[in-house]
C-alpha cells in the first residue's frame, strides 16, 4: 500500500499511505536506502482548525508549540513538556520489543519461558513512575490517558486521533492509548516523533527498498498475481500464478494478510482446524477511507487564512473529543461518520514535483468509513466523498471551487485494489488481543506457520502495521535462523 | 472492649466486617466504626415502604468466597443462601425469553429453540470458562505480588499458578490470554449467534463499568467473575432476608470472634503522626488511638478526604486523583402490590423470575445505553438487571405483595445538563418505562418507588463518585494495579494505614475477598512488629 500513482494527468498521489515515520532506522541503515534514492522531507506540525474560529497549531519547534498551547492553557503547556519526556521513556521501553520475535507464554520449552522472564525483568528495571505509565499506556483509552495530563479539549482530541488511526475503536475505547505510543515512536534520523514525506511520494520508499533488494540479489517480478500456494505432504513447495505458471522454491514467505494466505491461497484443509478457526476470527474491520484531491489552488482556512506554513504540515479535523467519539458512534452501527475525523496533507507544497506548477495535491485520510456498512459501498462512494468535502469546507469554504479531480477510496476499494482484507490498512486490527504473541494467531506469532516452509512477513505479524518494515525484517531473521538450523528442509 | 483496640476498621461494609472477623480470629482486637446506623455498607436490607424490605443497593452475592463462609461459620450465624433454578432470564421484546439455568444442559435445551448451533456450543463455553475460572480462583485470595520484593512464599505461589496455567488445555490457556483484553461483544460473537444470549453474557463484562460491550478489556471482567463463580450464566446467589442478612451474619461472626462494632459514628480524619497512622478522630471530636487503621472506604475518600493533603507525596495524591471512580449505575427499588405479568411468560412464572432478570436484548442495545453516558446523559433505555427477591423469600413483603430491585445502567455520575437531584425522578421514569415494555401491568402495581442516583450512592453510602466497585475495574486498575501499581498489597504510603475495601484486589462485588486478604497482611505486619 506504499505506492505513488499518477491518478490524474500531472498529479502524483501517494494513493494509500501518505506519511512516513515508523520505518525502522536499522532498516534504512542496513539497506542503505538513501543511496537507493530515499529522501525524507520533514512534515512540520499539525494544524487543527476549530469551529469557533480559533485553531491549534503544533509544530516541531518545541518552544513555539509550548507558546501555542499556553494560548489555550498555561497548565497544559507545562504538562506538554512532562508528557513528551514520559512518552520518550515509554518509547525506549517498547522499541526493542518491535524487533523481537514474540515469546510464546504457553510454550512448553525453556526458551519461551526465558524470553518471558527477560521481558518481565526489563519491565521490573523501569522506575516505578515509568512502570505506572507503561501499564496505563497498554490498557487505557487515549482520552482517559490524556485526561490525566491535559485540559484543553482540542489538544486532547488531536492527540488522541493518532490512537484510533486504522482501528475500529473510538478515542474513548480502552486500548487506544497503546496506538498513541505506536505512533509516537515515529523516528527519522534518530529524532523521536517526527514525521515526513518521501520525495516523490510514498512509492519512493518502496522503490528504494526494491532497488536495495535487487542489488542484494533479489529478483522482483511485477504483474504476477499469485493464485495458489502449492503444498505437498504438509509443506509449502512454491506458488502457482494466475497465469498458470508454477514456481517452486524451498520457502514461501507471504506478505499478504492471513485471510488471503490461509483461506484464499490454499485449501484450509491443509491446516489444523484450531488454526483455521483462529484465522477466521482474526479481526480486520477496516474503518478508514481515503479521498485524494487534485486542486487548482490552496484551501483557505477561516481560522487562519493565507497560504502559511500551517498548510505544509498535517491538517487535522478533530475539533473536540466528543466530535471524535461521535464519529465512532456512527461507525459502530454501520454508518459513515456524518462528521468524520480527517487528516490531510498537501505534499505538493513540500515537493512540487508531484503536481503541475501552481497546482496541488491534497490527500485526506478519513475515519470512520466502516467496511461493514449498512448499505452498499459502491453506491455510497460518492456520498462518502461529498461528506468529506463538506466537512472540510466548513473550515475552508473555498475548497469546493478549487477541486479539479477527486478520487474516493472506500474500504471496499482498498480490499479490491490493494489486497487489504476488509480494507484494514494494518492487515488486521491493532487491538491488544491481536498484538505480540497473539498476532496473527495464538501460538503462531513467530513468523512460521502450521505449514512447514511457509512463513509470514506482513503487517499481520508482530509488530504490526504502518510503513515500518519491522515484520519483514523480523521474519527474514527468523527464517535465516531456521535455515541455518536445518529446519527448512525440502 | 477493654483497653485500646489494636486495629480500627473505618467503615462497616461487608469487607470491613470480613476484615474485622479475620483480625479477631487472629487474636487482635478490632473496632469497627460505621457512620450509618446499620452495618453492611452497600449490602444492606432496608425498608423502602412500610412492610416492604429490599436489598437497597447490591441485590445478589458476588458470590461470597466459599472459604470465607466456612472460616467464619456464617451458617451458624444465620446465613441462609437461596439458589434459584433459573439463574438468569433474558427477556426478549417479542416474548421469546431465554432462561439460563443452573444446569447447563437445560440451558442448552432452551437455547435449541433459538439456535441449534448455540445449543451445541454452550456446553463447550460453559466448560471452558469453568476450567479457566477454577485455574484462576487462587489469584483471588492472593495479595498481588510486589515486583521488587517478592517473598519466598509468594514466589512458590506464583510458580504453582504458572504450573496450573501450563496445566490448562492449550486452547484454554490461549483463551485466557486473548479474552482479557478483548471487547466482550467480540468474545460472545465468537461463540454465539443468538442476540439474547450474547447480550446476557456480555452484560457481565460491563456491569458497574463506565464502558460498553464494545469497550476493549471488558472480557477481563468476565474472567475475573469466572474466578469467583465459574458458572457461565454468572452469579445468582441470594440471601434469605436480603443482602443485609449476609452482612449481619458477618457482623455476628466478627463480634463472636472478639471484634467490637460501633454504628452511628463518623470518622472525620485518620490521625497521622510522623508518617504513621496512630488512630482516628471522629466527627464529634473524639480521638480513638490504635496500633493500626484499616479503611474500608474507597481509595479516593481514604486518601483525599480522611487524610491531611500534606501527609502524602504529591505524586501519590495525583495518581489517586487520576484513579477512575466515576459511577455508571443507578438503582430503582419498587414495592409492588402483585407480581407483574411478563409478556410471553404466562404459565412459567414465578419460577422463571426467581433469579436475575436481564433486560437488554442485544449488544447494540447495551452499547447505545452506554453511548448516552459518554455524553453525560443517563440512558433513555437503560440496561436493567432485575431481581424480585420475594419470589424465593416472601418474608420481605406482605403476603401476595412483592419487591423488585432494579440495577440500571447507565447513569453517569456527571450529568451534562442539570444535576441528579433534579433528574432523579426522570431517571426513575426511564427505568420503569423500559421495564413496562416487557411487563405492561408493572406501572399499575407500583405502591412505592425508591430511586438511587450515583449522587445518592455517594451521599448516603459513601461511595465516592457513586462507583459501586470503589473504582473502575479496567485493565489498568486491577490486580497489581488496584488501586495503584506499587500499592496493591493493602498497605499505603502511611505506615499503619491499610485498605480493605473493593478498591483493592480482587475488587468489587460482595465477595469478601479484599477484606480477607487485607486482614491476613495486617495480622502478619502486626505480629512482626509485636
Amino acid at each position: 500500500a506504499a505506492v505513488t500513482e499518477e491518478v490524474f494527468p500531472g498529479f502524483q498521489f501517494s494513493v494509500c499511505s501518505y506519511v512516513v515515520s515508523l520505518l525502522r532506522p536499522e532498516i534504512i541503515r542496513e539497506l542503505d536506502l538513501p543511496r537507493h534514492g530515499l529522501e525524507i522531507l520533514p512534515l512540520d506540525g499539525t494544524f487543527t482548525p476549530m469551529p469557533n474560529g480559533d485553531y491549534l497549531w503544533r509544530v516541531n519547534d518545541h518552544y513555539k508549540t509550548r507558546r501555542e498551547i499556553a494560548r489555550h492553557s498555561r497548565l497544559d503547556a507545562e504538562a506538554y513538556d512532562e508528557y513528551g519526556k514520559a512518552m520518550i521513556e515509554m518509547g525506549r521501553f517498547v522499541k526493542p520489543i518491535l524487533s523481537m520475535t514474540p515469546a510464546d507464554p504457553t510454550s512448553r520449552d525453556w526458551k519461551g519461558f526465558l524470553d518471558l522472564l527477560r521481558l518481565g525483568k526489563r519491565f521490573r528495571d523501569l522506575s516505578p513512575g515509568d512502570r505506572y505509565n507503561q501499564v496505563q499506556l497498554m490498557s487505557m483509552s487515549a482520552v482517559d490517558f490524556l485526561d490525566q495530563w491535559f485540559e484543553t479539549d482540542v489538544l486532547k482530541a488531536t492527540m488522541s486521533a493518532s490512537g484510533i488511526i486504522g482501528t475500529f475503536l473510538g478515542v474513548r475505547s480502552p486500548g487506544t492509548a497503546y496506538v498513541l505510543l505506536h505512533h509516537y515512536m515515529g523516528e527519522i534520523d534518530g529524532a523521536f516523533r517526527s514525521w515526513g514525506f518521501a520525495r516523490g511520494g510514498t512509492g519512493a520508499i518502496s522503490n528504494a527498498i526494491a532497488d536495495a533488494a535487487r542489488e542484494a540479489g533479489v529478483e522482483i517480478r511485477v504483474k504476477s498475481p499469485i493464485a495458489k500456494i502449492l503444498t505437498k505432504n504438509g509443506k509449502a513447495t512454491g506458488v502457482a500464478l494466475a497465469s498458470g505458471e508454477e514456481i517452486f522454491a524451498r520457502v514461501v514467505c507471504s506478505s499478504v494478510d492471513p485471510r488471503l494466505t490461509f483461506l484464499k491461497m490454499m485449501d484450509p484443509k491443509e491446516l489444523p482446524d484450531d488454526f483455521v478457526e483462529d484465522i477466521e476470527r482474526y479481526k480486520f474491520r477496516g474503518s478508514s477511507g481515503k479521498v485524494n484531491l487534485a486542486l487548482d489552488g490552496l484551501p483557505e482556512f477561516k481560522s487562519l487564512p493565507g497560504a502559511g506554513a500551517h498548510l505544509r504540515g498535517a491538517i487535522s479535523i478533530s475539533p473536540s473529543v466528543d466530535y471524535m467519539e461521535r464519529a465512532y458512534d456512527d461507525a459502530k452501527y454501520g454508518q459513515v461518520s456524518r462528521r468524520p475525523y480527517i487528516d490531510m496533507v498537501i505534499p505538493s507544497l513540500t515537493d512540487p514535483s508531484v503536481a503541475p506548477p501552481g497546482k496541488h495535491v491534497m490527500s485526506c485520510f478519513v475515519q470512520y468509513a466502516p467496511y461493514n456498512l449498512k448499505g452498499d459501498w459502491d453506491e455510497q462512494r460518492e456520498a462518502f466523498g461529498d461528506t468529506v468535502v463538506e466537512t472540510i469546507s466548513e473550515h475552508a469554504p473555498n475548497l469546493k471551487s478549487i477541486i479539479r479531480h477527486r478520487q474516493v477510496l472506500t474500504p471496499l476499494d482498498l480490499e479490491r485494489e490493494f489486497g487489504l482484507s476488509e480494507g484494514n490498512i494494518f492487515q488486521g486490527e491493532l487491538t491488544l488481543e491481536q498484538l505480540f504473541f497473539l498476532r496473527p494467531a495464538p501460538g503462531w506469532a513467530q513468523y512460521a506457520t502450521p505449514l512447514r516452509n511457509l512463513y509470514m512477513c506482513g503487517s499481520a505479524t508482530h509488530p504490526g502495521g504502518g510503513i515500518m518494515g519491522a515484520p519483514g525484517r523480523n521474519a527474514a531473521l527468523k527464517l535465516l535462523g531456521d535455515w541455518k538450523k536445518g529446519k527448512v528442509r525440502a | 472492649m477493654t483497653g485500646t483496640p489494636d486495629v480500627l476498621v473505618v467503615g462497616g461494609g461487608h469487607n470491613g466486617l470480613v476484615a474485622a472477623a479475620y483480625l479477631a480470629k487472629a487474636g487482635l482486637k478490632p473496632l469497627v466504626l460505621e457512620r450509618r446506623k446499620v452495618v453492611g455498607g452497600a449490602a444492606v436490607t432496608e425498608e423502602i415502604h412500610p412492610g416492604f424490605r429490599c436489598s437497597t443497593l447490591a441485590h445478589s452475592g458476588g458470590p461470597l468466597l466459599p472459604r470465607i463462609a466456612a472460616d467464619l461459620d456464617l451458617a451458624s450465624h444465620g446465613l441462609k443462601t437461596l439458589r434459584p433454578e433459573v439463574r438468569v432470564l433474558a427477556l426478549s421484546p417479542e416474548g421469546k425469553h431465554l432462561p439460563l439455568y443452573d444446569d447447563p444442559a437445560r440451558t442448552a435445551t432452551a437455547l435449541g429453540r433459538h439456535s441449534e448451533k448455540d445449543a451445541r456450543k454452550y456446553g463447550e463455553f460453559h466448560a471452558s470458562l469453568g476450567r479457566i475460572g477454577k485455574m484462576a480462583a487462587p489469584v483471588l485470595s492472593m495479595a498481588p505480588p510486589d515486583l521488587d520484593r517478592t517473598e519466598a512464599g509468594e514466589v512458590w505461589q506464583l510458580l504453582k499458578l504458572g504450573k496450573d496455567f501450563r496445566g490448562l488445555p492449550r486452547r484454554d490457556a490461549y483463551r485466557l490470554l486473548r479474552w482479557g483484553p478483548m471487547a466482550v461483544a467480540d468474545l460472545v460473537a465468537e461463540w454465539f449467534e443468538t442476540d439474547l444470549l450474547r447480550a446476557a453474557i456480555a452484560a457481565r463484562g460491563v456491569y458497574g463499568m463506565l464502558g460498553g460491550p464494545w469497550s476493549a478489556g471488558t472480557g477481563a471482567n468476565l474472567l475475573v467473575q469466572a474466578a469467583f463463580e465459574p458458572h457461565s450464566a454468572g452469579p445468582a446467589s441470594f440471601v434469605a432476608g436480603g443482602m443485609g442478612a449476609l452482612t449481619s451474619a458477618l457482623a455476628d461472626a466478627a463480634r463472636s470472634a472478639g471484634a467490637e462494632i460501633r454504628t452511628g459514628v463518623e470518622v472525620s480524619r485518620i490521625d497521622v503522626r510522623d508518617g504513621k497512622a496512630v488512630g482516628v478522630v471522629l466527627a464529634n471530636g473524639e480521638r480513638i488511638p490504635a496500633r493500626a487503621v484499616v479503611s474500608n472506604a474507597d481509595p479516593r475518600r481514604t486518601f483525599l478526604n480522611l487524610l491531611e493533603p500534606t501527609e502524602l507525596d504529591p505524586d501519590f495524591s495525583n495518581r489517586i486523583r487520576n484513579y477512575r471512580s466515576s459511577g455508571a449505575v443507578g438503582k430503582v427499588n419498587l414495592a409492588l402490590s402483585r407480581l407483574p405479568k411478563f409478556r410471553g411468560l404466562d404459565g412459567d412464572a414465578p419460577a422463571m423470575l426467581a433469579g436475575r432478570i436481564h433486560v437488554g436484548p442485544e449488544i447494540d442495545y447495551l452499547e447505545r445505553a452506554f453511548d448516552a453516558a459518554k455524553y453525560g446523559e443517563f440512558s433513555p433505555h437503560p440496561w436493567c438487571d432485575v431481581t424480585i427477591p420475594t419470589v424465593l423469600d416472601p418474608s420481605l413483603a406482605p403476603a401476595g405483595a412483592h419487591v423488585m430491585s432494579v440495577t440500571a445502567q447507565y447513569a453517569p455520575e456527571r450529568l451534562r445538563e442539570g444535576d441528579w437531584n433534579g433528574r432523579r425522578e426522570a431517571f426513575g421514569d426511564a427505568v420503569v418505562k423500559t421495564l413496562a415494555a416487557y411487563a405492561p401491568d408493572l406501572e399499575s402495581s407500583i405502591l412505592a418507588r425508591q430511586v438511587l442516583t450515583p449522587k445518592d450512592l455517594e451521599d448516603v453510602y459513601g461511595l465516592t463518585g457513586g462507583h459501586i466497585f470503589h473504582g473502575e475495574q479496567a485493565l489498568d486498575q486491577i490486580f497489581t494495579m488496584r488501586p495503584l501499581l506499587g500499592w496493591a498489597r493493602y498497605r499505603t504510603p502511611i505506615a499503619g494505614l491499610y485498605l480493605c475495601g473493593a478498591g483493592t484486589h480482587p475488587g468489587g462485588r460482595v465477595t469478601g475477598g479484599p477484606g480477607a486478604n487485607a486482614a491476613r497482611e495486617i495480622a502478619a505486619d502486626l505480629r512482626r512488629r509485636a
